[in-house]
């Protein structure tokens, strides 16, 4: 039975559970509700709950093992001989699988029988032939024995999925008919529903925080293999990035310093573009723009969040960049090799955190308390003087935590960088070379053809987890600050 | 209404600080003062009693314009300090400000050390010439307060962190500080306990010999306690003012009798 049937089944099963047990609670009771201890739908949302949860869990659980303990049996049936030179055991595993499936659907499609699919004895050449004719993807001629692991593998898995539905139906049935016995008048099965609710929310809190650990984990065991084959000392320490691909010859320098330097320094053109323009926009908006106009340039002001950052990147690469070519390149002051710098990726990354740095401030300066505006206006201060004495002193923690946010923004931004700054890494401080930075960096090294036993592949995984110790201080900082701030108020 | 001129009339035009002269209020279509007639003393204590939202709080705030910083509110008539008309074009409500000090209900510190909390009215107004001056002038502020003795070890410890009692008390000597002419008080008991509370009354009774304090309460104990001259509001309208010892002994509208005596309100 295919899998959307068995699932619409067991979802058959939970349905009929749900009227059952509403009207079993509800004819306990003598149909009166009051003495019933749940609402009626509670008892059909408890079968419905009970019926389902298990079903699919187990569904999901063989799905998940079913592939693995398969793949361990059948790798067993390989012969050493079968592995050739230059490949290895993944390899031939892909092809028993792809035979597998062709199989699968040559006899599906009615060109091979039935019998002849599993017949162990079948003649390897003329089954190729056949599943060629059918159209199904072979890549060579099969031999005898990965045709006969392929037909194990198809028997084994089929065999598998029928257990799986005979199982899954079976669970379903047994805890729906199991929770429909336990629907009398007294049961309390509005409680066992929020338990079931509970642990819904549980569920969904721990993908989110076991994907995080896995994120990391990940990076962690790439970055270990990575400095095995490539000392880190000379990653933290030194000043050139050169990587070479294998193949060209010569071993790569991999020094994280210039790119973090190219990092730093166009997130710090973009903070001191952001973060005065976004700041005074939002004293503007929070303290002397009326309503009318506050209703209209704020949500103006959040287009600018909405746009993707690859249009930032077109903006940087078609228009800031040769506008300062015109004033600092050969024409002008003679500072700028070409449109790709520092500056013009900054610049773009600014007006990109501009509505970020604007609209937290604004939300924070209106959290500082009326009570202490009309206190600085009692004694005779002007607005500005209000401002910049009073609202911006109370509000400046909150303030410190957004800019920090917007710098570990500016740090993991990758587009506007690609198009905008350049590839070339290297430490200078003139802000009109061209720079490159770890996230770019990451993106080149493992874009194209990238043999990911390398160091020059590898290497992205150490950047990566740099750039998240970074960008993770920063939020922590930045967390900790507005934390402060919050408890000055309450 | 009624005969609120006469009664205006019958304070002492000798000593006359605020008069106030057929005063409407509007907060958007609502008319929340009607026609109100007044003369507050100088050098005195005068209570604005009456129920909650009868306009008191709002009258006190037209005192200083502080209705100016609320979008909807809309005054009309005359306001006259020393008689001058404070609605006046010419007049920069900032310097009227500096000149008519405010203490609000709820102890509003700034989130600055004490000394800044007192020295930030002359720092804005230049009343000191260098710090020497300007130490000396958190002092007094904070004597006249009645906090000295409190904080005095502790002059670069937040405002925040005092207790209620003594961060109203640290408002007042802030206002203090600016050396108004006129001290608004909004309530300035009701978040404090009675101990805090009998210390604000001593000393709003000792800031009489050198401003002219008006003060909105609640309390009409309190009102009794700490003012020579009550008012009584009532639903927008000025119903009464006159002696203190007057109005809570022998009231002339029935609505102020009805009031003291705890029938309505």
């Amino acid at each position: 039975m295919p899998l959307l049937w068995l699932c619409a089944s067991v979802l058959a099963i939970a349905v009929v559970g749900f009227v059952f047990g509403r009207q079993r609670a509800l004819s306990t009771a003598g149909g009166d509700i009051r003495s019933l201890h749940s609402l009626p739908n509670y008892y059909g949302w408890n079968v419905f709950m009970k019926a389902t949860v298990p079903a699919f869990g187990l569904i999901v659980v063989w799905l998940i093992a079913q592939p693995l303990i398969l793949q361990n049996s059948i790798a067993g049936m390989i012969p050493e001989s079968e592995i050739k030179e230059g490949s290895n055991i993944g390899l031939v595993m892909a092809e028993v699988h792809r035979t597998a499936t062709g199989l699968e659907n040559a006899v599906a499609a009615g060109v091979i029988s039935p019998a002849l699919a599993t017949d162990a004895n079948a003649d390897s050449a003329a089954v190729t032939a056949m599943l060629k004719e059918s159209g199904q993807v072979v890549t060579s001629e099969i031999s005898q024995s990965l045709l006969n692991a392929a037909q194990a593998f198809r028997a084994m898995n089929a065999k598998g999925n029928l257990w799986m539905t005979v199982l899954g139906l079976v669970v379903a049935l047994a805890a729906g008919v199991f929770a429909a016995i336990q629907c009398t008048k007294d049961y309390k099965a509005r409680n066992a529903v929020e338990r079931g609710i509970l642990m819904l929310l549980i569920a969904a809190a721990s993908v989110a925080i076991l994907t995080t650990i896995g994120i990391v984990l990940s990076l962690v065991f790439n970055t270990i293999e990575f400095f095995r084959l490539y000392p880190a000392l000379d990653f933290f320490f030194s000043p050139e990035w050169a990587p070479s691909f294998s193949g060209r010859g010569g071993s790569s320098k991999l020094g994280i310093l210039p790119l973090l330097w190219g990092t730093l320094y166009i997130s710090i053109i973009a903070l001191v573009v952001a973060v005065p323009i976004g700041l005074f926009a939002a004293i503007y908006l929070s303290e002397y723009a009326t309503p009318r106009i506050r209703g209209i340039a704020k949500p103006m002001l959040e287009i600018l969040a909405g746009i993707p950052t690859i249009v930032y990147g077109l903006f940087a690469l078609l228009t800031i960049g040769p506008m300062l070519v015109s004033v600092f390149g050969q024409d002008g002051l003679g500072w700028m090799g070409g449109g790709r710098a520092v500056m013009t990726a900054g610049i773009a990354m600014g007006i990109m955190l501009i509505p970020f740095v604007s609209s937290l401030s604004d939300d924070i300066i209106n959290a500082v308390p009326q009570a202490m505006r009309d206190g600085s206006y009692g004694l005779g201060a002007t607005q500005s003087e209000t401002i910049k004495q009073v609202v911006i002193p109370a509000a400046l923690p909150g303030i410190v935590g957004a800019v920090l946010l917007a710098a570990s923004r500016a740090i993991g931004e990758t587009m506007i960088v690609v198009m905008g700054a350049g590839a070339a890494a290297r430490l200078s401080l003139n802000p009109f070379e061209a720079m490159t930075t770890v996230t770019a960096k990451i993106v080149s090294q493992l874009t194209g053809d990238s043999d990911f036993a390398s160091p020059e592949a590898l290497v992205a995984f150490a950047l990566g987890i740099t750039l998240f110790v970074l960008t993770l201080a920063l939020n922590v900082l930045a967390l900790f600050i507005v934390r402060k701030y919050r408890e000055q108020y309450e | 209404m009624y005969d609120t001129e006469k009664l205006g009339t019958d304070v002492n035009q000798n000593d006359t600080k605020i008069s106030a002269r057929n005063v409407q209020v509007y907060y958007g279509d609502t008319h929340a003062i009607k026609d109100v007639n007044v003369d507050i003393g100088s050098k005195a204590v005068t209570a604005f009693i009456g129920p909650s939202g009868c306009g008191k709080s709002t009258f006190l705030r037209c005192i200083n314009r502080m209705n100016d910083t609320i979008d909807v509110c809309r005054v009309e008539g005359d306001i006259k300090i020393d008689g001058e008309d404070i609605y006046d074009k010419r007049v920069d409500p900032v310097q009227l400000r500096a000149k008519v000090g405010m203490v609000f209900q709820k102890p509003n510190p700034f989130p600055k050390s004490i000394y800044d909390n007192i020295a930030y009215g002359p720092r804005i107004h230049g009343l000191a010439k260098n710090k020497a001056e300007l130490d000396e002038i958190v002092e007094k502020s904070l004597r006249r307060g009645a906090i000295w003795n409190e904080v005095k070890d502790r002059l670069h410890a937040p405002g925040t962190g005092l207790s209620g009692g003594q961060q109203q008390r640290l408002c007042i000597a802030r206002a203090v500080a600016t050396e108004p002419e006129v001290l608004l008080m909004d309530e300035p008991c009701s978040a404090l306990d009675p101990i805090a509370t009998a210390q604000v009354e001593e000393l709003i009774d000792e800031l009489r010999d050198q401003f002219s304090v008006v003060i909105v309460t609640h309390s009409m104990q309190q009102a009794a306690r700490v003012s020579q001259k009550t008012a009584f509001f009532h639903l927008g309208n000025l119903v009464e003012y006159g002696d203190t010892s007057q109005i809570f002994t022998n009231p002339k509208d029935e609505r102020t009798e009805s009031y003291i005596t705890g029938r309505i309100g």
